[in-house]
């Protein structure tokens, strides 16, 4: 999956003065940003071609290649913002829990919620995931670990607390803990599962999960 | 003359109608059936060889060497195809499993590893095409023919049944969930395949990390 990407560079934009120019080419991305992710939400990564996305845009294809290489920069794009939405309240959910199924389930918790607000587009980025050329994939696992160290993080904090043993392999139970926690976004889409109906079911799997690795 | 409408006359023409379309029909199911057959394995081929998202009905129809209006009248999209290629190929596997189960030997976790590596073996000769399989299974199609990865009762059953029976022997403690154990078990089984999809990993490198998976699982089934 690759909702998770810390965009950093154009964070470095942002304390230079934009000329009129930079601004009006900002303008533009912004304008087909919002356009793609209304098309892919209802198409799907597929279904949504560049010159739908130009034309919802009101553009040519030509401007939007001018702000965006291909189809798959412009999906992470808007992914990674979404990303950028939610990661600091995932920290902070996962700091909140006082056990480690609490942590892990506060902050998967926050993705639930967030996901199924927009739910097409999370089934997107999911059926692309599986698929997707070597470049993208090795762009989303660079992203990805910020997720896990979140997630790694929390079973650390377990040991320590003396909830887990001392020699939990964690990112094996990070691993297991994220497969879980995504193949259930199919209960949403095929069973209409709610955020609550996807926490419950989790912290079932979770206590499953962790049975092994107690202290 | 007499008039069509009166008694036997009217039930010879019925008859011989009846008849008649029960030929048409059975030539028209065979040929069906024919047709089905080849879109499956042109399907089949061109789904590994060149995507599914990338394979066009057209492209299936051509190859198969049949019309395009032929494989829609026996498939209402191609996601019913992807998903009838599928189960196709899985009826062949399955009916193996029927033959192995009975010789697993070992402990509960030992079988459980078996028989996800046996999978392994068997989805990574075609594995673009399971790839496609689990991409399509988190955007649902309205087909009724459509049955996505994760649907399929013949895994869940067949995993279930192990982890029954190692109740029964004594390795696997009694009050534990066994549906949610599969649906566990299922979700890192399917993830696996990321390797594959990433960095073209071999069966055996993804049945490693299932054995870890199902081993780290299986310590909090022992029991107590």
């Amino acid at each position: 999956m690759s909702f998770v990407s810390v965009n950093i560079e154009s964070g470095s934009e942002t304390p230079v003065k934009l000329t009129r120019r930079a601004l009006a080419k900002q303008r533009t991305r912004e304008r087909v940003l919002s356009a793609a992710r209304r098309l892919f939400s209802e198409r799907g990564y597929e279904g949504a071609t560049i010159r739908d996305i130009a034309q919802a845009a009101g553009m040519s294809t030509g401007a939007v290649f001018a702000s965006f290489s291909d189809k798959s920069e412009l999906f992470d794009e808007i992914l990674t913002a979404d990303y950028e939405v939610i990661y600091a309240q995932m920290k902070q959910a996962a700091r909140e829990g006082e056990t480690v199924a609490d942590a892990l389930l506060g902050l998967f918790g926050v993705a639930y919620s967030f996901h199924l607000e927009q739910l097409p587009l999370l089934q997107a980025s999911i059926a692309v995931s599986w698929t997707r050329s070597d470049a993208a994939e090795k762009r989303a696992r660079t992203d990805i670990k910020h997720l896990f160290a979140l997630i790694t993080d929390a079973l650390e904090r377990g040991v320590q607390a003396g909830e887990l043993k001392a020699d939990v392999d964690a990112k094996l139970v990070a691993e297991i803990a994220w497969d879980v926690y995504v193949a259930n976004y199919r209960r949403a889409v095929y069973d209409g599962w709610t955020v609550e109906n996807l926490v419950a079911h989790l912290r079932e799997q979770l206590k499953l999960i962790l049975a092994g690795v107690r202290a | 003359m007499r008039p069509l409408g009166s008694g036997v006359r009217f039930d010879v023409l019925k008859s011989a109608l009846r008849v008649r379309r029960g030929n048409c029909v059975g030539v028209r199911d065979e040929q069906k059936q024919a047709t089905r057959e080849r879109v499956l394995v042109a399907a089949r081929d061109l789904f590994n060889e060149t995507g599914y998202e990338e394979t066009t009905i057209r492209a299936i129809a051509e190859r198969a060497g049949v019309s395009v209006g032929s494989v829609f009248t026996t498939f209402a999209s191609k996601a019913e195809v992807l998903s009838h290629v599928m189960e196709r190929r899985l009826g062949d596997l399955y009916a193996e499993f029927d033959r192995v189960l009975p010789f697993l030997r070992g402990s509960t976790g030992d079988r459980l590893c078996s028989i996800f590596a046996i999978h392994y073996e068997f989805e990574t000769r075609r594995v673009r095409l399971f790839l496609a399989h689990i991409a399509a299974s988190y955007s649902p199609s309205n087909d009724p023919g459509v049955k996505p990865y994760g649907r399929n009762e013949r895994l869940s059953d067949m995993l279930e049944q192990v982890l029954q029976e190692g109740v029964a022997r004594g390795d696997v403690r009694g009050d534990l969930d066994l549906a949610l154990t599969v649906e566990v078990l299922k979700a890192c089984y399917a993830s696996n395949y990321r390797m594959a999809a990433a960095r073209g990993a071999s069966a055996e490198e993804m049945s490693a990390a299932m054995d870890k998976q199902v081993a780290l699982i299986a310590a909090g089934w022992a029991p107590r």
